[in-house]
């Protein structure tokens, strides 16, 4: 019971006060509008630096740019050439697998972790920087090459299952394992959405467990049919999140192969070899219509989703 | 004299803004060289290596500006990743460095976009003594677009210290075939109980199999700037080092996780394999880097196929860019990288043999023993009858990378080699010929 008694100081506060009165929401509601507005500005100044180059891109893809030229009109020609270009698919390949794989487990993590901090800790705050760090950290170089040295030949994982008499394949350099290397370290960095789903955990009123409880509901049962659709909008969003970050896909790629999407283009990300195209075979209108098919992709992914989440995704509301 | 050097790492931020392929308005914004006032002229100038080969460089630039008042030259270098990549995005920014050193593999690249200028056409740089074996190496339609920083070629690095205690002999190298490399390398394997690899050469990367095919009467580039190396060449060559680790002489799948790191991060280094191919000029670096006694080899097959297969090769390229706002100065600059004994003396042979004679005769008594030992070999090999070798072709970094990703695809057993040398040859064409 101690689980449910331990709810964060603000939800008991508005849960003593009852639900408001139809004025007070509407004010509240432009409040918060407008300080959703303002977190957005940052955002919105950024667009200032983005806009001009997201056009020229548009412009370039349908272009035969070579970055030292100036560019011809090709009209869809990077498009047609796109359908036959075999690494085009690899890295499309490339990129559906990781996403596919690690965006479910690492949701699926975070959401653990976050039920499990969520029981209330002693020191939580340490334990949630704890797990939070990486997702800081994931993304840049130098964890990259941190994780190059423990999946190497003599790295810690290899020397781990040696105790066991196993002789560990060559994680980083075979490419048959490349890519789940790097699935592994994309679903260690679930912090961001764990923090998230943590705040949602939080915003359950307890009343519903204390209901449930009463009625005799095992624990997975609550879990099944208070937690799950109570914080649905919140899986929703990190879904989402994670989805369009994991389509985009770039450093982890780019440093764990030197730049080259190999071993054998095992881990040529789509970013990669957009950025391969662009930077070092200098077709730049080609990488620009690249550019675009990602957009389109996620695009379309993004609207799926929030089609189905008509289906699953319950606002309390 | 102005230095900065940069990590790699601020491409990131670049490319936050390639994901929508955003970067093209932005790249202008890189630092150039402003007019300076008072007649001074500010040179940029980029190179890629490392601290070692920066220092050199410096003292060199000192005696430049020394001899040249009114000229500053400003240089940057990187690690040679990261500095193509921003090589090329300052090109297409419209602010190109004034002179800049160039892979051989990407000099076309540059070149036939018009984006360097023609060495030929600026009399401040004196080709007088450049032999035309040298200077073919930049040249593409009578034009001169890059200019040799110095001569290299390949070799066979060894680790006598280890063949010793394990009791097994060093062929003699001026007549030894693949074959007894081959036996060697798998004796080595043998006789230290596997515990070190005979032979770890790098399988990937294109100067190993430019050198087979000449052996074999086959230019790797022709001299019209197309692919003319045979299919099966390419599969001979993948085939030789499936052969060799069958038999034990070279390490298994997946044992390099590092290809071309510094002498020091080199697996000869680490003493797991007793021998190693590298450009003969590092052979200083890996002899300092190495517990023991390393000897420098001239390649297997050399005498025991058709011709020969060594050339003198640009190790680098020096070129100009054709948007250059001071070409003359920058022409000055690239005379005295290449004419200038007293600048030799400080770069000495950081950057291959130099390739004025007169220069390369001076500094022969600043070499260290290793030095010395290269520029010997690299002499001796010019001796011979060799066989002409000509400028890389556009595409040439695609089919490095082609040959690199098939590398892999055959040391895994993914692919045999037959099929990667089929491949191989259907990639590299399409890229060449685009």
């Amino acid at each position: 019971m101690s689980v449910l008694t331990k709810q964060a100081p603000g939800a008991a506060a508005s849960l003593a006060a009852g639900p408001p009165g139809r004025r007070k929401r509407g004010t509240a509601r432009r409040r918060n509008q407008r300080s959703g507005y303002l977190f957005l500005l940052p955002w919105f100044l950024g667009m200032l630096f983005t806009i001009i180059p997201f056009f020229a891109s548009l412009y370039l893809a349908f272009t035969d740019y070579n970055l030292f030229t100036e560019p011809n009109f090709v009209g869809l020609a990077n498009f047609q050439a796109m359908t036959e270009d075999p690494r085009l698919w690899q890295s499309l390949k490339v990129t559906f697998i990781y996403t596919f794989v690690s965006v479910p487990i690492s949701l699926a993590v975070a959401l653990l972790i976050a039920l499990v901090l969520n029981r209330g800790l002693q020191g939580l705050a340490i334990y949630r920087s704890v797990y939070y760090l990486p997702s800081l950290l994931g993304g840049s170089v130098a964890i990259v090459m941190l994780w190059r040295y423990i999946f190497g030949n003599e790295g810690i994982v290899n020397g781990f299952l040696g105790l066991f008499g196993i002789a560990g394949p060559a994680w980083v350099t075979d490419p048959n394992f490349s890519l789940s290397t790097l699935i592994v370290l994309n679903v260690w960095t679930f912090g961001s959405p764990m923090v998230i789903f943590l705040a949602g955990l939080r915003q359950v009123p307890t009343m519903y467990y204390e209901a449930a409880s009463i009625d005799g509901a095992s624990r997975w049962r609550q879990f099944r049919n208070i937690t799950i659709p109570l914080i649905s909008p919140i899986i929703f969003f990190n879904l989402i999140m994670q989805l369009i970050g994991s389509f985009q896909t770039f450093t982890q790629g780019y440093v764990m192969s030197a730049g080259t999407g190999g071993p054998a283009d095992s881990t040529l990300f789509y970013n990669l070899y957009l950025y391969q195209k662009g930077f070092t075979e200098f077709e730049m209108g080609y990488a620009s219509a690249m550019a675009w098919l990602l957009l389109m992709i996620i695009a379309i992914f993004t609207a799926i989703n929030f089609i189905a989440s008509k289906f699953w995704v319950f606002y309390d509301n | 004299m102005k230095k900065t050097a940069t990590t790699g790492f601020s491409r990131r931020i670049f490319l936050g803004a390639a994901v929508t392929a955003a970067g093209l308005g932005l790249s202008g914004c890189a630092g150039g060289g402003s007019p300076a006032a008072g007649g001074n002229v500010e040179l940029n100038f980029v190179y890629w290596g490392d601290s070692n080969r920066a220092k050199m460089t410096d003292a060199a630039i000192k005696v430049f500006e020394e001899k040249n008042p009114g000229i500053t030259v400003k240089s940057e270098y990187q690690d040679s990743g990261p500095y193509a990549d921003k090589l090329a995005t300052r090109f297409a920014g419209g602010n190109p460095p004034d002179v800049l050193a160039m892979a051989n593999r990407s000099l076309l690249e540059y070149a036939q976009r018009g984006t360097l200028a023609d060495l030929k056409e600026l009399p401040e740089l004196n080709l007088e003594k450049i032999p035309a074996t040298v200077q073919s190496r930049g040249e593409v339609d009578g034009k001169l677009y890059g200019l040799a920083t110095g001569v290299t070629t390949i070799g066979m690095v060894v680790n006598k210290t280890i063949t010793d205690q394990a009791g097994v002999t060093i062929p003699d190298d001026k007549t030894w075939s693949w074959e007894d490399y081959a036996k060697f390398a798998t004796e080595v394997t043998q006789k230290t109980g596997g515990k070190v690899y005979g032979a770890g050469y790098d399988v990937s990367t294109e100067t190993g199999p430019i050198l087979l095919a000449r052996q074999r009467g086959e230019d790797f580039y022709t001299e019209d700037n197309k692919l003319g190396v045979s299919e099966d060449t390419i599969r001979e060559w993948f085939q030789y080092s499936v052969d060799l680790r069958n038999a034990g002489g070279y390490p298994p799948a997946g044992f390099f996780e590092q290809i071309g790191g510094s002498p020091a991060q080199s697996y000869l280094a680490k003493g797991t394999v007793a021998s190693q191919i590298i450009p003969i000029n590092n052979f200083r670096g890996y002899n300092e880097a190495v517990q023991g006694d390393v000897v420098l080899l001239r390649m297997p097959g050399e005498t025991t196929d058709k011709r020969r297969g060594y050339s003198a090769d640009p190790t680098m390229l020096w070129s100009i860019a054709a948007k250059s706002k001071h070409p003359k100065e920058a022409a000055k600059l690239l005379d005295f990288l290449t004419n200038d004994a007293d600048g030799a003396a400080e770069t000495l042979t950081q950057r291959g043999v130099p390739i004025n004679p007169d220069v390369a005769e001076s500094i022969t008594s600043k070499l260290s023993a290793d030095d010395t030992t290269f520029v010997n070999m690299m002499a001796a090999i010019q001796e011979d009858d060799l066989p002409p070798a000509y400028v890389y072709p556009k595409g040439a970094s695609v089919v490095a990378d082609t040959l690199k990703q098939l590398a892999t695809e055959v040391e895994f057993g993914r692919i045999t080699p037959a099929d990667a040398a089929k491949t191989f040859l259907e990639k590299s064409n399409a890229a060449i010929n685009k």
